[in-house]
């Protein structure tokens, strides 16, 4: 029949097929690596599935059954998972404040044309460096340095200030505040360099007409720059917060995967690989994984608020 | 009275350049130490290190790293070289495709193309571990584990990657380039070999060397899928050493190992530090 | 090289198409400083933008398209080129139906109004491209290449990343890529709109010592009327979708087919007056504030031809057709302006503004705020339509 009309109807000169062609690797790759495992781990939280020595148990199908177990309170009167966010709360806490707070002053010293820092580069590639370093090598060496045999300790015994070596990785204050230092050391370059590009892009006339005002280098922080950087600084403290939520690395190499002392460095995550290891108590992770995801679901609406709002 | 105003002020500023440039030396120092302390123990004998501490190296560093090298607890050679595969190979597919998927966004009009990219920016956020337990029970169930292609492949979707390469298509790339290779005879895949992905270049160079770094120093993965010797990477190594008994170890040997762990990603940072800088801001902030 | 036909083109943007490109066109053009004045028909299926669209364009014609933005111009140069879908109507090239055939396919070439030029390649190999992916031999390519930019005197940039280059020259690299590949047709999209005033006028009249050396069929996009009347063979003038008159310059001005067209054509543009046509003994007259002419015979012939009856209409006089007179239509000039061989005085005549081009004539007279008698002859007034704003000769 019509041949000539049919082959040239299939060879249309629309481009929007290549545009499914492009995007398909991404969505194959996504669906079976990622969302298949996704919604096997959403499906997992409902069952009671997990390895007993040689033996697997399940699946049975127990409902909310391993979020009840979740928030159950342990032999030791506690509600794990309550104990172990807020752990994670605090770690991520108590490294931010200062992370945050460094960064802020140093992007100042950095824009400001008053104080014309020399050697900025240099700075700006030290300070971040610690960024791209190994988490888990970081934390090693941590513990080597802050080890009972470590440098810290024969620093601390050859000058006299204490008689016996101080035990860092017992104190549940220690391990906390050498978790912080690691990660305020981890970000605050960061941190530093995404809030100078947010002052960098408030109009350079906004500050010299401000100055010009008569306002002090104070007013001009808490009048301008603070409220033109806030979606920024917003959105870099949410990310963090979102990356405090999954803190694993560092606090599990440290306390080698137990969270010394008694559990008070022990964080989600780290929760969440207990049940990964020998266990395979794919239950119970599954409904800690489903709590993760809400709570960083609900942060990410913030960022995008934010996002939407520039 | 002019001129003490003047003055005053110079001081002013001098004082505060003195308390900025202290805060700064401090903050790169305390960066610097602990790095540096390992470069030094890394040079020492075991003997010189239970001996007590300094900050001069010591003439040992040949011999720790032939230590180190030769450990069979550890086999860093083996570890050195699968986190090398893993995370050059990573970053290949994960700039390329995240670059493709990104300009079948950009230039194609689609149906669903609004809904696609929104969908990406959306799965953006959500935590890898999430998919953990499902991806740990397949490979379990499916034999894959201690499958190196196991964490190369699913970084040809990663959300983020697509995001930046995205926002740099928008920045640099006209469509009328596109026409015009469309014109001069090319097709579509050929345009994007040829003419966009030289364009690229920079974003390409930039996002390679994040997730090759990302990769590289990624221990969350790599620890709960491997436990072949073979097959275990570099930071999964390092792990191993802690949970192993601690002061029975050679620690020249020890801190010669975690100087291997992290000089390749220092050296990669001390010679493309400017770029990588650069690449912190313009991929994170802008929404 | 070859005929390109359009027959009843049309061009519908579906709500889903997100109409990018032509986005960033306005915005450039915006930026360019021209007016965003269109008014496109919108349909339940979407946007129309190009409709009824019918052409012949003959062998080694130069057509130009021409209109102000949003009039459909560059979708009707993008569908001949394939990178625009079709919605209806049929597209011919050399006889041969196109509408579904790729761009490659057509063996045409286009200049960009970006340039579009690849910036990780030399100029060289900019130019060689397309011959590369047609695989055309080394020394013929490297030929073609040399000739090409000898013509264009581009020789010496040839190892030139286009980032190093001036904007005339990285125009004629554009042109030069084009023209490498000897195609059927070659398109150009506002090519010169990115030149400054200077360098257009010089490209302008390249371009014309250019067609002479190059034979093969023009289709060329401009918003600019004085770019469209020097360089093209034919030009089609076209509004909101619709081509509004095809014609050569000359007529094109001379008859111009509606109040539209004899505005977009001409500076300064046409004046207007209210006016109304009687007719008496079978000639038909103009009038206007008191001032009747009789129109002149190809005039009558035509309007006749059309059994044109008495009307208001609306008269159009170029600026350079009135003249001053001591029995004609008075007004005030506000402004004079020298050009050097003539003056542009802008009058107040009545409500409406009117600007008149008189000569010089060597000796200084100063108009400036003067009252003024001007009129004009039957040859050169246009008879407006004031329903459907069409010239009542056609």
């Amino acid at each position: 029949m019509d041949k000539t009309l049919k082959s040239s109807e299939r060879k249309s000169i629309s481009y929007a097929k290549w545009g499914y062609i492009f995007i398909i690797p991404f969505f194959i790759v996504y669906a079976i690596f990622t969302l298949y495992p996704q919604i096997l781990t959403i499906y997992n939280s409902f069952f009671e599935y997990y390895r007993d020595g040689l033996n697997i148990i399940g699946p049975n199908f127990v409902g909310l059954g391993n979020y009840v177990k979740l928030f159950t309170p342990n032999l030791s009167g506690y509600i794990p998972i309550v104990k172990y966010t807020i752990n994670t709360v605090i770690l991520w806490f108590m490294g931010a404040v200062p992370q945050f707070i460094i960064a802020m002053l140093l992007a100042l010293f950095f824009t400001s044309t008053r104080l014309n820092i020399k050697g900025q580069q240099f700075f700006k590639t030290v300070i971040y460096m610690p960024n791209l370093i190994m988490a888990s090598a970081f934390s090693m060496l941590f513990f080597a340095m802050f080890s009972m045999v470590g440098p810290v300790n024969q620093i601390i015994l050859s000058s006299g200030w204490a008689d016996q070596p101080i035990d860092f990785l017992a104190m549940k204050i220690t391990v906390r505040s050498l978790i912080a230092l690691m990660n305020f050391l981890m970000w605050f370059g960061n941190t530093t360099i995404l809030l100078m590009a947010g002052i960098q892009g408030i109009d350079e006339s906004l500050f010299e007409s401000a100055r010009l005002d008569g306002s002090s280098s104070t007013q001009v922080f808490f009048h301008i720059t603070m409220p033109l950087l806030m979606p920024i600084f917003i959105y870099v403290f949410i990310t963090s917060m979102i990356g405090g939520i999954q803190m694993f690395d560092v606090p599990q190499v440290l306390t080698n995967g137990i969270g010394t002392p008694n559990n008070t460095s022990m964080t989600l995550i780290m929760y969440l690989n207990t049940f990964l290891g020998i266990s395979k108590n794919y239950g119970m992770a599954g409904a800690v994984s489903v709590l993760l995801f809400i709570i960083t679901a609900i942060l990410s609406i913030f960022v995008f608020k934010t996002i939407r709002k520039k | 009275m002019k001129k003490d105003l003047n003055k005053s002020a110079g001081i002013k500023l001098f004082i505060s350049r003195v308390v900025v440039y202290g805060i700064l030396i401090f903050l790169s120092f305390l960066c610097l130490f602990f790095f540096y302390l390992m470069f030094v123990n890394a040079s020492r004998s075991n003997a010189q290190l239970q001996a007590g501490f300094t900050l001069i190296p010591g003439g040992n560093a040949l011999k720790n790293f032939v230590n180190a090298w030769h450990d069979t607890n550890i086999s860093i050679p083996i570890g050195m070289k699968n986190s090398f595969i893993v995370a050059s190979l990573s970053a290949i597919l994960t700039s390329y495709f995240s670059a493709l998927t990104a300009y079948g966004t950009y230039v194609y009009d689609f149906r669903f193309k609004k809904v696609i990219h929104l969908f990406i920016l959306a799965i953006m956020m959500i935590p890898s571990q999430v998919s953990a337990v499902g991806f740990i029970q397949l490979a379990f169930k499916y034999h894959l584990t201690n499958k190196l292609w196991m964490l190369i492949i699913p970084s040809i979707a990663a959300p983020s990657v697509y995001f930046y390469m995205r926002q740099y298509l928008e920045a640099t790339l006209p469509l009328e380039m596109v026409e015009a290779a469309r014109i001069d005879g090319s097709n579509e895949f050929k345009i994007f070999n040829q003419i966009v992905l030289p364009i690229m270049k920079p974003a390409i160079a930039v996002q390679m060397i994040f997730s090759f770094v990302g990769s590289w120093n990624n221990y969350f993965m790599p620890a709960l899928l491997l436990n072949d010797i073979q097959k275990k990477t570099v930071p999964v190594m390092i792990a191993t050493l802690r949970s192993a008994d601690f002061t029975k170890f050679d620690m020249g040997k020890v801190y010669m190992l975690m100087v291997m762990a992290i000089l390749p990603v220092m050296v990669i940072y001390v010679i493309l530090s400017k770029s990588i800088i650069k690449g912190v801001t313009s991929g994170s902030v802008k929404g | 090289m070859a005929e390109v036909a359009l027959r009843n083109i049309k061009k519908i943007y579906t709500d889903n198409e997100t109409n990018k490109h032509r986005k960033s066109l306005f915005r450039k053009r915006e930026e360019a400083g021209e007016k965003r004045s269109y008014n496109l028909q919108v349909t339940d299926e979407g946007v129309v933008a190009v409709q009824e669209f019918n052409l012949d364009i003959k062998d080694k014609e130069f057509i130009v398209l021409v209109g102000p933005s949003g009039c459909g111009k560059s979708t009707t140069l993008r569908m001949i080129a394939g990178l625009e879908e079709i919605t209806s109507g049929e597209l011919y090239i050399d006889g041969k139906l196109v509408n579904n055939v790729e761009p490659k396919d057509r063996d045409i070439a286009m200049v960009f109004q970006s340039y579009a030029l690849y910036p990780h390649m030399t100029v060289y190999d900019n130019m060689a491209y397309s011959l590369k992916i047609k695989k055309v031999p080394k020394d013929e390519i490297d030929r073609k290449v040399r000739e090409a930019a000898e013509i264009l005197d581009i020789t010496q940039y040839l190892d030139r990343k286009p980032k190093a280059l001036s904007g005339g020259q990285r125009q004629r690299v554009a042109i030069g890529r084009a023209i490498v590949r000897n195609p059927k047709v070659l398109l150009m999209d506002e090519p010169l709109s990115n030149l400054d005033a200077k360098l257009r006028n010089q490209m302008r009249s390249e371009l014309i010592k250019l067609r002479k050396r190059i034979n093969t069929t023009f289709v060329y996009v401009t918003h600019d009327q004085v770019e469209a009347m020097t360089l093209g063979d034919r030009i089609v003038v076209m509004k909101d979708g619709y081509i509004q008159q095809i014609g050569t310059p000359q007529e094109v001005f001379d008859h111009p087919a509606n109040m539209f067209v004899s505005g977009f054509i001409g500076t300064p543009q046409m004046n207007y007056f209210d006016g109304r046509l009687t007719v008496r003994d079978g000639r038909y007259f103009v009038e206007t504030k008191g001032y009747e002419v009789e129109l002149a015979e190809d005039k009558q012939a035509r309007l006749k031809e059309h059994n044109v009856e008495e009307q208001e209409v609306t008269l159009g006089i170029r600026p350079e057709h009135l003249f001053i007179t001591n029995k004609g239509i008075k007004g005030n000039v506000d402004v004079s302006e020298l050009m050097g061989s003539s003056l542009h005085l802008h009058m107040t005549v009545g409500d409406s503004d009117v600007i008149i081009i008189v000569p010089t004539e060597g000796a200084k007279i100063d108009y400036s705020g003067r009252e003024l008698e001007i009129g004009f002859n039957g040859k050169v007034a246009h008879v407006f339509s004031k329903k459907d704003q069409h010239n009542l000769e056609y």
